[in-house]
Order: C-alpha cells, then structure tokens, then sequence
C-alpha cells in the first residue's frame, strides 16, 4: 500500500511553546468563566509551600506587567503580585479587584472608577489614582507589543479626579469596559521605568527571589484582601509539556498547568495525580474565506460542515477532553444563542449540496496546518478523510510553526485556525467586522457589523447578549468556520491540592485562594 | 607560534559568532514578526519591529553587537529587555554543573571502553560505533523510562531548588548527564580505538608482547604514551559536544541551562540571546582546541617525534 509523503513533523523540542502568546486571547476578556474551583475537602489549612509548574520559556521571561504577557509564568507571576481593577467573576461579569465600583455616563464613553483606599504597595505606598492611570497609559503606550490590549480607551483623555477616583474615556460607546481591563490592568507605582527587575505591586504576594526557572512568592501580609492561606508559592517556568506532567507524577511539584491529553491519559491510568479540567478553551477550527472559490458558494461551507464527524475529531484530537462544537467560536460566550440546531453529520445532503454547487465531480483543495499546538495537524489529517467521504480530495500540509501565523493564518483560503478561550465580542473585534485586522473568514457584512456595535452600546448585559445572539444566528448559517469542538484545558495536581480557580482564561492565574492539605 | 594560534583562535571565534548571526537571520521571521500569533496589525509589527531596531541592515546589525561584544557588553535581550550576561550568568553554573558531570561520566566509560579494546588486542569495537549512532533523544527516552519510570529511582525531570544549586541535589544530574555520556563516550571509544589499534600494531608493542610482558604494563610503558595526544584532542572535542549537546537534555528535563535558553532564544528570534548562548560552547571548543594544540605540541617536544601521530578525526555528531 502506498501511503504519500506528507512533509516531515516539525520537531516539537525545538520550538518549546514558542505561542503561550496566544494565551492573550484566552485573557482578554474570556467570558464565562466559572469560579468553580477543584473540589475542597474540609477546612482549609493554613501555610505551606505550592510548587506550580507552568508553561514558560526561558528566553522571553520578563518583568514587564504591560508588555506581551507572552509567558505563561510570567503572567501568573504578575496576577500574584499586582492588584488588577477588576477580575472575572463566576458568572463572567468582571467583579472588583482594586476597583470598588464603577459607573458609565449616559453614553457609555466615560466610566468611573471607585479604587479602593486601603490598598498599599509593598515598599509602603498607598495606591493612588496616579499610579493606575500611569499603568494603563503605559499598556496603550506599548501598544506595539501587548498588541492594542487597551486600544478602544483613550488613555489621554483619562482623569483623575481624586486619589481614589479614575475616570476612564472609551474611543466608542463600551458597555464592556470593566471586563477589558479584567485580569491585565496591573497597577504599577507611578513613574516605575526600570523593569529589569521586579517592580513592587500591591497584590497578595509579593517576590522575594527569582533566578532561571523559579520565582518565589511569598505572601504579602498587608495585602487588603482576605489572607491567602499559603506561605509561599513558587512558580517554575518548564516549556516542554511532558516534563510538566513528569514534574507533579514524580512529586517534584504540586500543579502542572497545560499538559497534554496524552499525559492525561497516562495519570488517569496510574492514579498518582489529579486531573483538573477547564472547560472550553482549546478550538483548532477550519477556516473558509468566503471571497474565494469554492468557499464563496454557501452551498459548498455548508457541504463542509455536514461532512464533519465532531465526536470523531473530538476523541482523536482531544482524546475525548473535550465537547462537540456547532461552528460557532464562541459557545463557552454568555451570549451564545440557546436553541440551536446542533448540525450532525449527513453525507447524503452534503453530497447534494456540492451537486447542487456544480462539483458533481468533486473537489480538490489544499488544507494547512501546523504543529504549534498538540493535535492541529491531527484535525486537519481526520478532517481531509471526513471529506473523502463527499467526493472532496484534500491535501493536507503541514507548515512550520514559527511563521505559521505570519504566512497561513489569515491569508490562505482553507486552513485550521487556533483559539484559546476568546470572547465573543472580542472575536468580532479581531476577526469578524468589515475593518478586522485579521478578517479571517473574509466575513464581510455591514448588517452584522452595524448590529454589533449597535449591541456593544447595551448596558445591560441580559439585552445586549440576546442582540450578540441574533448575530451569531447569520454566523452559523452563512459563517467561513467549521468548528467542529472545543478542548479542555488539562492540569494535574497532586493529592491534597484544593480551591485552584478553574475558569478560563486568565481567572485560572488568581490562585491565591489555593491551599495545600498537610 | 603561540601568538599565533591565539590569533588564529580568537579569529575563528569571530567567524563563528557572523555564522550564528548569519544563520538567524535565515530562518523565517524575526523577534517583530514572531511575537504573537497573528494577532499584531501590519501597523503594529512594524512599529515593534522599529522598536526593537530590526529595520536596521544585517551588518549594522552585527557590527553594532561585536562593538558591543568588544566592549564587554553582550546587550540586551529583545524579548525581554533584560541584559543577555543576566540571562547568562543565571544559567552557567547549572550548565557548568551538567557538564562536568557527563565529562567525569564520558571520560570514565571510555577508559574502560578503551581498556576492554586493549585486553581484546584492538578486535570488536561495534558495539560502541552502533551505540554512537543512537540519537540523543533515544537516550533520553529510554534512560528516563527505565531508571525514573519502571525502577522508580531518580526525578523524572530536573528541576533545581529555587536558586539552587544543582550540587544541592545532585540526583537531578543523573538523568542528564547520562543521557549526554552515553553517546558521547561511544563515538570517543571509536574514535580512539584506531589510535590503538594504530599503536599496538606499532613493532615495539609487538615486541612486548612477544617478550611476555603483562598487558597492564605494556599499556603503561608502551601504549599510552602514544594515546597521549589523541587523547586530549578528544577530550577536548568531546568537551565541546557536551557543551553544544545540552540543547536537548535541557528542554526534555526540563533542567535550566544554557542550551534551553538557546534553544527558546532561537524560537523567539531573540538575537542577542541567540549569540550569547551560542558564544559559550564556540568559545569553548575553539579554546579547547588551542588548549589542545598547545598540549600537544608541548609533549611532541618532550616526548620526540614518535609519539607524534595526530589520530584521524572523522568530523561527526555523536
């Protein structure tokens, strides 16, 4: 049997997570995050060391809270040690972190921000206005590397009215300005401009050492918050996922962040750790630019989507970590539409679809993909014989991972995207709107677009999802995705871990509430 | 003379750090492009990538690195803005540590690689060869299932105390260095073993031999003197490879030295992380060389012209 050559698997060793970048998606605002945490048993105990192993690579370690957060522990790092306006809540509304409150004018383009006045930084300074409004001047500032994290405020025309008082000017009418400064307004002194080395924060730790791969926290007693009930958290950055994994089997760690399903399925056999699931954060959908043949055709996406076997993909890629998706990026979003249909896989219609289109005879296509994310090149290989079955014969090609997502990703015509917990609203932002800087899908439709920001200038969050949920109706209908589901995040504890944050996105960093069983 | 080959050394370490150099700007992408996903405008790239003063020429570039590198200063990090002797400094001495524990490891099985060959009068020697050919990460696969997995007896991984010290738990070397050792001292028993044969072919070992000597003494007196040099090249070589070799076991260790920090520097694009870290095993090899050169030159003199056969040295990679 001849089985064609398909260009060689990149070598993962040599590109140890090049991408926890991506994490930023996940962070900017993923919605819905339960605050459900890993199971407690008892009364919480007091003291102890946690040794979280996170993903992380060496070389791009930083200091800087304002800049790409591309290192995942780095990024935990900061959520330990700075205080944040405002975190995400269990039911995916921001809730007060430093802000005690905040309040919208009637327009919704300026927002008010009560701080709290008993917050302190640990070399004794209250925090202050000025010290917030310095720190997110200095996110937009670096817009060119955290990527516009903070692009739709206009930090220029930000106030301070008082020492405990922000108030916040949005370049459009926001509804959702709190919820974009979840999770990565790290408050910073004012004028801090060295940040080769830790900066103090106000949060509840603080960092008394770090060198290459540890950081070590140790709790901040005049944090403001309730006191956290560990002595000291050491977080070590390990970018390969199966030394992760090892870390926590072999007891050399207590959490493993990120680790493969593989290895998942290896401790579940074993018994020697616990697994913790997050739910909705891993997608690698196929993406369909609607400006080019055959994908112009509405016939032929919804031919492509019918050809999919979701729970086949889902147990392969994921190896059943995860759930089946209906083609829309988001369904984790508060403001998925309830009531779906949810499509299934039906070969005669879709054969009939592409009849119907003109490819009686079949198709032949080319499918990208890559290895930056463990399975991306499985999904696309079970997808191209999924569409064997309706006459589609796909060449799969497997890319290299470092210019990946400069060459393929929003230019070619067909090729398997990657999300990592985005919102809704911002998904539209990035990917969906007529001006999108990365229009991937070339979804281009000035309805969808006008309904949007019409919905984005509802303040009450019931209301505007019902008006997100009519939109997303068109995207399931006519879109350029075939989502065909959505993977678990996977940690491993060890045995007597308990209240680990379980959300999403960047809550999953906020784990000062953790303890460790004696 | 020694002049030089200090020029010449300290040359070759120049040409090497323009190859390094040369070689990340071949790969696609640079620290601009490669910073996040797909996510950054055109706008946004560009202006990261003026930044980071990338829209400069190649050799401005580099000549404003080696300026930098006469100076003292190995600048900073693109990535992270940190000075690279920072990053550096914070990973030598877990490297140095890993290294010198394969090199004990390595030097130790050769001598009795070596020694086996002798007392088998230079016949056999596949077995190293074939072990010499085994890659790297099969080592570390198999070492790490055995000695971690089914027996139990050393950390999967090897991860330090917080500013630790490995010799503060020195079982986490043991993985690490074994899997460098292993390959290391087949392709050193190889390379020697022709040297050997060499010499116990030689009329005066023969003659030993003939007369009844005992094969410990006839090592003593008339095999090793000539082994001298060959063997200090090798040393030397085998010095480099480690050095050069930790890439890997670092990465699969998750250990924190020197060659994972090449090894994440190269998939950021982050050059002057690139160049440092590549520095230290360049400099090290071309220095082990000189140092070699030296040595052997030293016991060329004192020792007379016999002894002088540089053994052949097939370039490889164990």
């Amino acid at each position: 049997m001849y089985i064609p050559l398909r260009s060689r698997r990149a070598r993962h060793g040599l590109l140890p997570l090049a991408i926890t970048a991506a994490l930023l998606l996940a962070g900017c605002g993923a919605d819905n995050t339960t605050s459900g945490s890993t199971g407690g048993s008892g009364a919480p105990v007091d003291g102890g060391t946690l040794r979280y192993v996170v993903p992380g690579s060496p070389a791009t370690a930083s200091n800087d809270p304002h800049g790409g957060l591309g290192n995942e522990s780095d990024l935990m790092r900061f959520a330990l040690t700075y205080d944040v306006l405002t975190v995400p809540g269990a039911d995916g509304s921001p809730q007060p972190r430093l802000a005690q409150s905040w309040e919208p004018n009637q327009t919704l383009n300026r927002w008010t921000f009560r701080l709290r006045d008993d917050a302190k930084f640990t070399d004794g300074r209250p925090v202050r206005s000025r010290d917030v409004l310095y720190s997110l001047t200095r996110i937009a500032d670096k817009a060119a590397e955290n990527y516009g994290r903070l692009a739709d405020f206009d930090m220029a025309a930000a106030t301070a009215p008082d020492d405990h008082t922000v108030v916040l000017a949005t370049r459009s009418p926001m509804a959702e300005a709190p919820k974009a400064l979840e999770s990565i307004s790290f408050v910073v002194p004012d004028g801090s401009a060295d940040f080769s080395a830790p900066i103090p924060g106000s949060g509840p730790f603080r960092v008394t050492e770090t060198d290459a791969q540890t950081a070590v926290l140790t709790r901040n007693d005049s944090w403001w918050g309730e006191r956290p009930h560990l002595d000291r958290i050491e977080i070590r950055a390990v970018a390969d996922p199966q030394a992760r994994a090892a870390a926590v089997t072999s007891g050399q760690a207590d959490v493993a962040g990120s680790v493969s399903p593989a290895a998942v399925k290896t401790v579940e056999a074993g018994g020697r750790a616990q697994v913790v699931r997050r739910q909705g954060v891993t997608e690698y959908p196929i993406i369909m630019r609607l400006d080019t043949a055959p994908f112009d055709d509405p016939k032929v996406r919804e031919a492509f989507k019918l050809a999919a076997d979701r729970q086949a993909l889902v147990d392969t890629v994921f190896l059943g970590y995860g759930q089946i998706a209906n083609d829309l990026p988001t369904p984790y979003d508060p403001s998925y539409p309830k009531g779906l249909t949810q499509r299934t896989r039906d070969l005669d219609r879709a054969r009939d679809l592409l009849t119907q289109a003109g490819h009686a005879e079949g198709l032949k296509l080319t499918l990208h993909t890559t290895t930056s994310y463990p399975g991306m090149d499985t999904a696309a290989t079970l997808y191209a014989n999924q569409l064997a079955d309706i006459g589609v014969r796909v060449e799969v090609k497997v890319e290299p991972a470092d210019t990946y997502w400069t060459n393929i990703y929003a230019k070619k015509d067909f090729y398997v995207g990657y999300y990592g917990g985005i919102s809704f609203p911002d998904l539209v932002r990035v990917g969906l709107l007529a001006a999108s800087p990365t229009n991937e899908t070339a979804w281009r439709n000035a309805t969808f677009d006008a309904e949007f920001n019409a919905a984005m200038g509802i303040l009450d969050p019931a209301q505007r999802n019902a008006r997100l949920a009519a939109i997303q109706q068109d995207l399931w209908r006519d879109g350029g995705y075939v989502v065909w589901g959505v993977g678990d995040g996977l940690d491993l504890t060890g045995t007597g871990v308990h209240d680990l944050p379980n959300g999403p996105g960047f809550q999953r960093m906020f784990i000062e509430r953790a303890w460790k069983a004696k | 003379m020694i002049a030089r080959r200090l020029a010449r050394t300290a040359l070759l370490v120049l040409a090497a750090t323009a190859v390094v150099f040369a070689a990340t700007e071949v790969l696609p992408g640079d620290a601009g492009t490669l910073r996040d996903p797909g996510r950054a405008s055109p706008e946004q790239v560009a202006q990261a990538r003026d930044e980071l003063g990338l829209d400069q020429p190649v050799a401005v570039r580099y000549l404003r690195w080696l300026g930098g590198l006469l100076r003292g200063d190995l600048g900073r990090s693109l990535s992270s803005d940190r000075p690279v002797s920072d990053l550096l400094g914070q990973r030598l001495p877990a490297t140095a540590s890993l290294v010198a524990a394969a090199l004990v490891v390595t030097v130790l099985l050769t001598a009795a690689g070596l020694l086996v060959a002798h007392l088998r009068r230079g016949r056999g020697g596949t077995l190293a060869a074939g072990l010499a050919a085994v890659p790297q990460a099969v080592y570390a696969a198999a070492l790490g299932a055995v000695l971690s997995g089914m027996l139990g007896w050393l950390p999967a991984v090897s991860l330090l105390p917080p500013g630790g010290h490995p010799w503060q738990e020195p079982q986490v070397l043991v993985l690490p260095a074994l899997t460098l050792a292993l390959p290391s001292a087949a392709f050193a028993c190889t390379l020697l073993r022709g040297a050997l044969t060499d010499t116990l072919h030689r009329p005066h070992v023969v003659d030993a031999y003939r007369r009844g000597l005992s094969p410990s003494l006839v090592l003593r007196r008339h095999v090793l003197p000539f082994l001298l040099v060959p063997m200090i090249q090798v040393l030397v070589l085998t010095t480099g490879w480690l050095v050069a070799g930790t890439a890997l076991v670092e990465t699969v260790y998750g250990f924190p030295g020197l060659g994972g920090l090449l090894v994440s520097a190269v998939a950021v694009r982050d050059v002057p992380v690139v160049q440092g870290a590549a520095l230290i095993p360049i400099a090290t090899v071309l220095v082990g060389m000189l140092l070699a050169d030296l040595a052997a030159a030293t016991v060329h003199r004192t020792a007379g012209p016999a002894t002088r056969r540089p053994v052949e040295l097939t370039v490889g990679v164990p």
